[in-house]
């Protein structure tokens, strides 16, 4: 009897070691995946807003610049081709700003792509601490056969949700910097 | 009379920016959401070109450019892959399905409609 009892408590322990230790893995990599899209996340914004902030600036001073050349032209101080020219030059400067930030304002496309995988990894961690839920209000006697198949069950469900994830919820988003990309014509 | 490109893009900030970006070109934009919703408005109104993201719920990209590809008005119409996608594989596979080019996000608007024109004047 004593030995059996025994044997009981020597599964038990060594389901309940297999069981923290598919938690442990499971929600490291689910972790490690949000820590590294959050790093990426953090990386795009930043340059997103420095290259918006800038555009926006650039933007600012050719409009008085253009506004100064507009004044000048009122007050008949050049000859008019020269305004033609001054003019071209400040559409031509305004139009590269507009384009630089129409590329930082595509952060958003970008990082709402890393917060659904980060979702979607979250999702996962939810899934392994469900899989720890008993679903019973009672938990069985210590050292009974009952407890021992049900941290068999929560072991596997746990199991289960790891080699769901073999292969990671591919990213889409490889970009760490906000500059244009590349243009392939085939 | 301007050409029309069909702009295809779950992110709707993203199909702002496109369509800004062409009409300030001079092209005319249709915008669709999705896959499916891009292969539905191609078939109402023939478009000169389409711009399509690769990762869209439901039909995605790819499927996209077979669907179109199987239809008879649609198999000489120039299409370009504009995706947050970079690798070879999927540029492969892109070729494979009928694009005609692959632009890498975040775009460059000049650069962009520099592309654009090359391809349909």
């Amino acid at each position: 009897m004593h030995s059996h009892e025994t044997q009981i408590s020597g599964l038990m322990n060594a389901q309940v070691v297999r069981l923290l230790s598919g938690v442990s893995v499971h929600g490291d990599q689910h972790l490690a995946e949000v820590e590294q899209d959050l790093v990426q996340m953090n990386m795009l914004l930043d340059e997103a807003i420095k290259k918006l902030y800038a555009s926006f600036m650039a933007i600012h001073h050719a409009v008085e610049l253009q506004q100064e050349a507009l004044n000048d032209l009122q007050g008949g101080s050049m000859p008019v081709p020269e305004y033609a020219a001054r003019f071209d030059a400040l559409r031509g400067e305004i139009n590269l700003h507009v384009g630089a930030a129409v590329t930082g304002l595509q952060f958003q496309d970008m990082t709402s792509q890393l917060i659904g995988r980060m979702a979607q990894h979250l999702a996962g961690l939810r899934g392994v601490f469900d899989a720890l839920d008993s679903h019973d209000s009672t938990l069985p006697v210590s050292g009974d056969k009952a407890l021992l198949e049900m941290l068999n069950h929560m072991s596997e469900r746990v199991d289960a949700r790891v080699s769901g994830l073999s292969g990671g919820v591919r990213s889409t988003v490889n970009q760490r910097h906000m500059e244009s990309g590349d243009v392939e014509l085939f | 009379m301007s050409k029309t490109i069909l702009a295809v893009d779950d992110s709707g900030s993203l199909r702002q920016i496109l369509s800004f970006s062409l009409k300030a070109a001079g092209y005319g934009v249709i915008e669709a959401v999705d896959g499916q919703d891009g292969l539905d408005k191609a078939k109402r109104q023939q478009v000169d070109m389409v711009l399509t993201d690769q990762n869209m719920p439901g039909m995605d990209g790819l499927s996209l450019i077979r669907a179109l590809r199987k239809m008879k008005n649609y198999q000489s119409v120039p299409i370009l892959m504009l995706t947050t996608e970079s690798g070879d594989e999927m540029k492969a596979q892109g070729r494979a399905a009928g694009a005609n080019g692959w632009l890498v996000k975040p775009f460059d608007p000049a650069r962009l409609t520099e592309v654009v024109r090359k391809l349909i004047g």
